[in-house]
C-alpha cells in the first residue's frame, strides 16, 4: 500500500523540525489567549492550525514571526526556537525574522505600487539583490513561484491593487516568497477568494512546500484536509491535538477534534 | 456519537441511510430463516417467495450506496461520520449478499423437491442457517447499540459455523458414497451449506464493520477459526 504514489505524498521527514515552540503563553492584558503550547512543526511541511473562532490559532501564528509584538497589551511568555535559535531573543531582529518568516494575510493587501515594485519590496529593502537585473530575476522567479508570472508579465507597472481579488492575493505570495523565506505564515490566505483562485492558491501551496515550511490558518477544514500534511487543533487557547492530518480527519483521538471536525456541538 | 450536528439535516441524512440499513437486515434475516424453511418442510410456493423477494433487498442496497454517495458528495463527513457512510456501503454489499445466497438456496429447493429426501440433512441444514441468521441478528443489533463487545461476540462465533459445514461436508460424502443415485441431491445440498457457511462469514464481516464503526479499527485477523476441509481429514477422496 505505501508503494502508491498519492499515500506516499502525505509522508513528511518527521525529522526536520523546523520551528519548536515549548510552554508558549500569550496574554492580552489579564486575558490568557493561548495555554501552555507546545509544538514541533516540521520542515517542508504543510502544517494546517484549525479550530473556532477565538481559539487562539491566529494568535500563535503570530507569535511564530513576532507580529504579536505591535500589540502593546501582548505579552508571550515561554520559548520558540526557529532552527533551534530563540526568536525571542534580545539578539534578533524583528525585522530580519519577518524576512525569514514571510506571512500572507486573510485579505490580499498590496502596496498602492506598481506590480514590480510589490515583489522587488522586500529584497530591496533587505539588500538580497545587487542590481537591476538580479532584482529583475528575483521578481520573475517570485511571480511564477505565486503562478501569476503569465498572467502579469506584460503589465508590471501596473498597480497591484487593479488585480483581481485571487490575483492580489498570489502577488502578496509572490511578495512574501521574494526575500526567500524559510517558513511562510498564512492567516487564512483563501477567505477572501473564489474556489477557483481558492484551488490556484491550494496548489500553489502544495508547490511551496517543496522549498519552505508553511503554516496555514484556516477555518475551511476541508482546506486543512486537502492542502496539510500535518494539523494542528486549537481550542479556547489549548494546543487539543497535533498529529497527520489524515489521522485527524478520519480517527481523532481526542473527542473534542472530532465534534469540531464532524460539525458538531462540542 | 450521542452530539447532534449543527446542521440538523446532517443527522436526519445520517439517519436516514442508516435506517435503510437496519430495515434491510430484517427482510434479509427473514430471508435466510423462509429459505431453510422451505428447504426442510419442502414448501415450493415459500421457496418460490423468497426467490421472488430478492428484488426487494437488491433495490435497497441500490438506495443505500446512492444516499452514501450524496451524503460523502454534499456532506463531506470526517472521521465516525464518515466511518458511518463507509459502513453503510460495506455492510449492505454484504446483506445483498446474503439475501442471494437465500435466493440461491431457494432456487435449489426448488431442484431438490423432484428427487428423493436424504435423511435428515435439511433440518441439520436449517439449524445451521438459523444460527447465522441468529449472528445476522446479532451484528445488524451491535450496529444499531455500537456495541463492539456484541460485535466480537458475533465474530467469535463463526467457528461454530465453520465446524457445522465440515461436519455436514463429511455426511453428504458419505451419502454420495453409499448410493451413486444420492449424488445430484447431495451436490445440491452441499452447495446450500457452503452458501450458509459463506453467510456466516459475511455476519462476520458485518461485526468487523461494527468494530471499525466504533472504534477506527479494523480488528486483526486474529479469531478462533476452524481446520477446515483438508484431505488429510478425507484420505478417501
Amino acid at each position: 500500500m505505501m508503494n502508491d504514489m498519492r499515500l506516499t505524498e502525505r509522508v513528511v521527514d518527521a525529522t526536520k523540525i523546523k520551528i519548536s515552540a515549548k510552554d508558549v503563553q500569550v496574554y492580552y492584558g489579564a486575558s490568557h489567549a493561548i495555554k501552555d503550547v507546545n509544538i514541533e512543526i516540521l520542515d517542508k511541511t504543510v502544517t494546517a492550525f484549525i479550530g473556532p473562532s477565538g481559539c487562539g490559532k491566529s494568535t500563535f501564528l503570530r507569535c511564530l514571526n513576532r507580529m504579536n509584538d505591535t500589540i502593546p497589551i501582548c505579552r508571550v511568555e515561554g520559548k520558540i526556537l526557529l532552527d533551534s535559535e530563540d526568536i525571542y531573543d534580545r539578539k534578533v531582529d524583528p525585522v530580519q525574522l519577518r524576512a525569514r518568516v514571510g506571512m500572507v494575510f486573510q485579505k490580499p493587501n498590496p502596496f498602492p505600487k506598481s506590480i514590480y515594485d510589490n515583489v522587488s519590496y522586500g529584497p530591496k529593502i533587505h539588500g538580497l539583490t545587487r542590481n537591476k537585473a538580479e532584482l529583475d530575476a528575483v521578481v520573475e522567479s517570485s511571480l511564477r513561484k505565486a503562478a501569476l508570472w503569465n498572467e502579469v508579465k506584460d503589465r508590471l507597472d501596473a498597480p497591484g491593487t487593479g488585480l483581481s481579488g485571487g490575483q492580489q492575493q498570489r502577488l502578496c505570495i509572490a511578495r512574501a516568497v521574494a526575500t526567500s523565506p524559510e517558513v511562510l505564515l498564512m492567516d487564512e490566505p483563501c477567505s477572501a477568494l473564489d474556489p477557483i483562485a481558492t484551488a490556484q492558491v491550494e496548489e500553489l501551496i502544495d508547490e511551496l512546500r517543496t522549498n519552505f515550511s508553511v503554516v496555514i490558518v484556516t477555518h475551511s477544514m476541508q482546506q486543512a484536509a486537502r492542502v496539510s500534511q500535518k494539523t494542528a487543533f486549537f481550542h479556547l487557547g489549548n494546543l487539543v491535538e497535533y498529529g497527520d492530518t489524515a489521522q485527524i480527519f478520519t480517527k481523532p483521538s481526542d473527542p473534542r477534534t472530532e465534534s469540531y471536525i464532524t460539525g458538531r456541538i462540542g | 456519537m450521542e452530539n447532534q450536528h449543527i446542521l440538523s439535516a446532517f443527522d436526519r441524512d445520517l439517519e436516514a441511510v442508516q435506517a435503510m440499513v437496519v430495515k434491510m437486515g430484517g427482510l434479509v434475516e427473514a430471508q435466510i430463516v423462509d429459505a431453510a424453511t422451505a428447504l426442510e418442510t419442502r414448501d415450493e410456493e415459500l421457496a418460490e417467495a423468497v426467490r421472488k423477494r430478492d428484488k426487494a433487498v437488491d433495490k435497497l442496497e441500490e438506495q443505500i450506496n446512492a444516499e452514501a454517495a450524496q451524503l460523502i458528495a454534499l456532506r463531506a463527513p470526517t472521521a465516525s461520520d464518515l466511518r458511518i457512510a463507509l459502513s453503510v456501503i460495506k455492510i449492505s454489499g454484504n446483506l445483498e449478499r446474503v439475501g442471494d445466497y437465500s435466493k440461491n438456496i431457494a432456487k435449489r429447493t426448488k431442484v431438490l423437491l423432484q428427487m428423493q429426501q436424504i435423511n435428515g440433512s435439511t433440518s441439520a441444514l436449517r439449524r445451521m442457517a438459523l444460527a447465522v441468521e441468529g449472528m445476522l441478528k446479532d451484528a445488524i443489533d451491535s450496529y444499531i447499540q455500537r456495541d463492539e463487545k456484541l460485535a466480537a461476540d458475533v465474530r467469535s462465533r463463526d467457528i461454530e459455523i465453520d465446524q457445522m459445514y465440515n461436519a455436514l461436508f463429511r455426511e453428504f460424502l458419505t451419502y454420495m458414497l453409499e448410493d451413486p443415485r444420492n449424488i445430484t441431491a447431495c451436490m445440491h445440498l452441499h452447495f446450500i451449506a457452503k452458501n450458509i457457511e459463506r453467510m456466516g462469514d459475511l455476519a462476520t464481516s458485518i461485526a468487523e464493520q461494527v468494530i471499525y464503526l466504533v472504534t477506527g479499527e479494523i480488528p486483526d485477523d486474529e479469531r478462533p477459526k476452524s481446520e477446515g476441509v483438508t484431505l488429510a481429514n478425507h484420505p478417501e477422496i
